[in-house]
């Protein structure tokens, strides 16, 4: 189980990071107080730290400054985004920087990044008796490998990594198109149509009206 | 073209016009001179020679009662002879004044003898071939004849002194008009200087160097306008840094409030999102849709506070004779129902200026905040076991001073830090940022209160000591002394 470590002094900030991460499968603790985070980095094991900058007790850039040796990646997540804040973090050693207010399924998006380059995130995605191997982009159902086009395969990805979430469409355009969403395209149904089709999924991958698509799996 | 190479050649113009007027005249007057002694010279010898042919005709035998032109003839050629090396250029006419004897050399025309009579000696200069030569004419009384005696005598040397005078006096005002140039330009060099050290200093400064002085060389006019131009340059870079300082202090001002606006949104758009895209259990739903509340409310409380200021801030003075107690009333009332606190309320009775809306504002915002303070003092202090003896008592009092009436809000909560109690008139600032804002404040109260007090031209003093409690006091104005009944 990854853990995850929230220094953020917003108790309803907090609340909503682990929230969002821990319906994401990963392991979080927050803490609100810059003392405490040092305090409990000592004492705990954690594989990704997301920080604030605004701390009492101590700002995130000295918390920072502590963790860097222990080579745990950090995330910044703060309010302040003129570039010269960016570059102060990243500087000191960040791996990303978070921009408030942000989007969920952003930060679950960063979160997975920094966790792969650190090879410490899930290789293995399953769902049922579908299994992605990330890495080697094989996807197999029930052992039998199925094909899948680049499209269909992030299409996949996101929903695996957003299991009972519904995602609205215009975020699967945004996230698997990279562009941006068009009212009455049907490409992205069609994506759907095909995934449901080659995986076996016409119950699991279900419509929700006027939104968007939703992977539902029994956990 | 430069005004130092104005000032070179108007002197040169000057020097060259002086210098020229003045040569010429002296020269001149010297070539007079001369001319004059020659002159003089020339008649006085043309008398020694009418003389010496008068004694010499004295001396011709008596047989002519009447001297022959022959013997003038005679007399004449040994004239001129006679004397110098050289001979001397003579003629000599008659009555009639026809010439009866002409020296070899002698080439004056006839002109001089119409002028003269017997009584007369005249003269006068003139140019024969390349030689000047002063041609007199005086009459000769011999043996009852009147004879006409003219003589040429050189004066060429004269006016070869006043060429040479001339041309030497125009090299030398050559030579001091180029000295005179060179020596004017180092001095309009000198005296402009102040004038280039301030033309630096402008550029330097349109060019946005507002730090930059002129260098006062001078203690003239120029050295007066050095000064002068370096106060206002002071004054201007006074005014400019004051500029500076208000947008620097509205740009920190948008930068607090944008921060204090991201937080709340982000947990607002974060928490809609989830419940939006997520099938959330009740309690979930329910803690999602109340942080969107509060969160909500925060951001209501925020942009409330900043109309507030915003108000405050453009609030024409509109002060009234309110008496203490309405306001402390007013204070009693609002905070009744708060009965976990002990507020204290002690004042002396007086009329002050204020307009009560605005300070009553102020009244709440610092009793409130001393009420969180001791709240917060309060668990503090249970945590640490010390004792609790005052906390949560708040004083209010009230009591006229020499230069008003002086209202403090004193609290035995956390206190603040020194090195913080400056800050904390500034919009968004908290001293427990998670304390405060657990408690819905957004952190322009004391900016609000500063605001208001600031039309009452007065200021929010703070005494305060962590652990130990704070003191929030202000004067305000008084009218007419002392409260009576």
């Amino acid at each position: 189980m990854i853990r995850i470590l929230i220094v953020d002094d917003e108790k309803p900030i907090c609340d909503l990071i682990d929230l969002n991460l821990s319906s994401a499968g990963y392991h979080c603790t927050a803490v609100q107080d810059g003392l405490q985070a040092i305090d409990l980095i000592e004492k705990e094991e954690f594989d990704l730290v997301l920080l604030d900058i605004m701390l009492p007790g101590a700002d995130g850039y000295d918390v920072m400054e502590y963790i860097r040796p222990l080579g745990i990646p950090v995330i910044f997540i703060t309010a302040k985004h003129e570039v010269k804040n960016r570059v102060k973090g990243l500087k000191l050693g960040a791996d990303d920087y978070l921009v408030k207010p942000f989007d969920v399924v952003e930060l679950v998006a960063r979160v997975e990044a920094v966790l792969r380059r650190y090879n410490k995130a899930e290789q293995r995605l399953t769902a049922g008796d579908v299994t992605v191997d990330v890495d080697a982009r094989r996807v197999t159902r029930a052992g039998r490998p199925v094909e899948l086009t680049n499209k269909e395969f992030g299409l996949l990805l996101l929903f695996m990594k957003n299991k009972n979430v519904a995602l609205f469409r215009e975020i699967l355009y945004e996230k698997v198109w990279e562009g941006e969403y068009l009212a009455d395209s049907r490409t992205l149904d069609l994506h759907v149509q095909r995934l449901r089709k080659k995986l076996g999924w016409e119950h699991n991958l279900v419509a929700v009206y006027k939104v968007g698509y939703r992977l539902e799996v029994q956990e | 073209m430069k005004f130092s190479i104005k000032l070179v050649l108007s002197t040169i113009i000057v020097l060259a016009l002086a210098l020229g007027f003045s040569g010429f005249y002296f020269v001149n007057y010297v070539f007079e001179t001369s001319l004059e002694r020659e002159v003089g010279q020339a008649l006085d010898e043309s008398s020694i020679l009418s003389f010496a042919f008068e004694t010499a005709a004295l001396n011709v035998p008596l047989k002519y009662s009447v001297l022959p032109d022959s013997v003038v003839e005679e007399i004449a050629s040994k004239l001129e002879m006679g004397g110098r090396s050289e001979s001397r250029l003579l003629r000599i006419a008659d009555e009639e004044k026809n010439v009866l004897y002409t020296s070899d050399g002698f080439t004056a025309d006839e002109g001089l003898l119409p002028q003269t009579d017997q009584h007369t000696k005249s003269y006068r200069v003139i140019l024969a071939g390349e030689s000047y030569y002063v041609h007199t004419c005086v009459s000769i009384n011999a043996l009852d004849r009147i004879l006409y005696l003219e003589t040429m005598k050189d004066v060429t040397g004269v006016f070869t002194e006043r060429a040479m005078g001339f041309s030497l006096y125009r090299k030398v005002t050559i030579i001091m008009l180029l000295t005179g140039m060179v020596i004017m330009l180092i001095i309009a060099s000198l005296l402009t200087k102040p004038i280039r050290l301030l033309t630096k200093a402008t550029k330097r400064m349109a060019a946005g160097d507002y730090a930059y002085r002129a260098k006062q060389i001078s203690q003239d006019e120029l050295g007066q306008l050095t000064r002068d131009f370096n106060g206002m340059a002071n004054a201007l870079e006074d005014n400019i840094c004051k500029l500076e300082e208000e947008i620097e202090a509205r740009e920190e001002f948008m930068g607090a409030f944008a921060h204090e606006l991201k937080t709340p949104l982000t947990a607002i758009i974060g928490y809609a999102d989830m419940l939006r895209s997520h099938k959330l259990d009740e309690e979930k739903s329910i803690m999602s849709a109340n942080y969107i509340y509060t969160e909500g409310k925060r951001l209501e409380a925020m942009s409330f506070r900043l109309l507030d200021i915003i108000v405050a801030k453009q609030e024409e003075a509109n002060l009234q004779e309110v008496p203490v107690r309405e306001l402390f009333v007013y204070l009693q009332e609002m905070f009744a129902e708060k009965k976990e606190m002990d507020i204290r309320f002690q004042y002396e009775e007086a009329l002050v200026q204020v307009e009560p809306n605005l300070i009553k504002t102020v009244l709440v915002n610092l009793v409130d905040n001393a009420c969180k303070a001791s709240e917060s003092g309060e668990t503090a202090r249970e945590t640490d076991g010390a004792s609790t003896g005052n906390v949560g008592v708040v004083e209010v009092t009230g009591q006229v001073v020499d230069d008003g009436y002086r209202v403090a809000v004193k609290d035995y909560g956390i206190g603040i830090p020194e090195e913080e109690q400056h800050k904390i008139v500034k919009a968004f600032y908290m001293v427990d940022k998670s304390r405060a804002r657990s408690k819905n404040g957004a952190g322009l109260g004391l900016a609000l209160c500063a605001e208001i007090l600031k039309i009452h031209h007065s200021k929010l003093q703070i005494e305060s000591k962590v652990g130990e409690g704070s003191c929030f006091s202000f004067v305000l104005p008084v009218e007419n002394g002392i409260y009576e009944e």
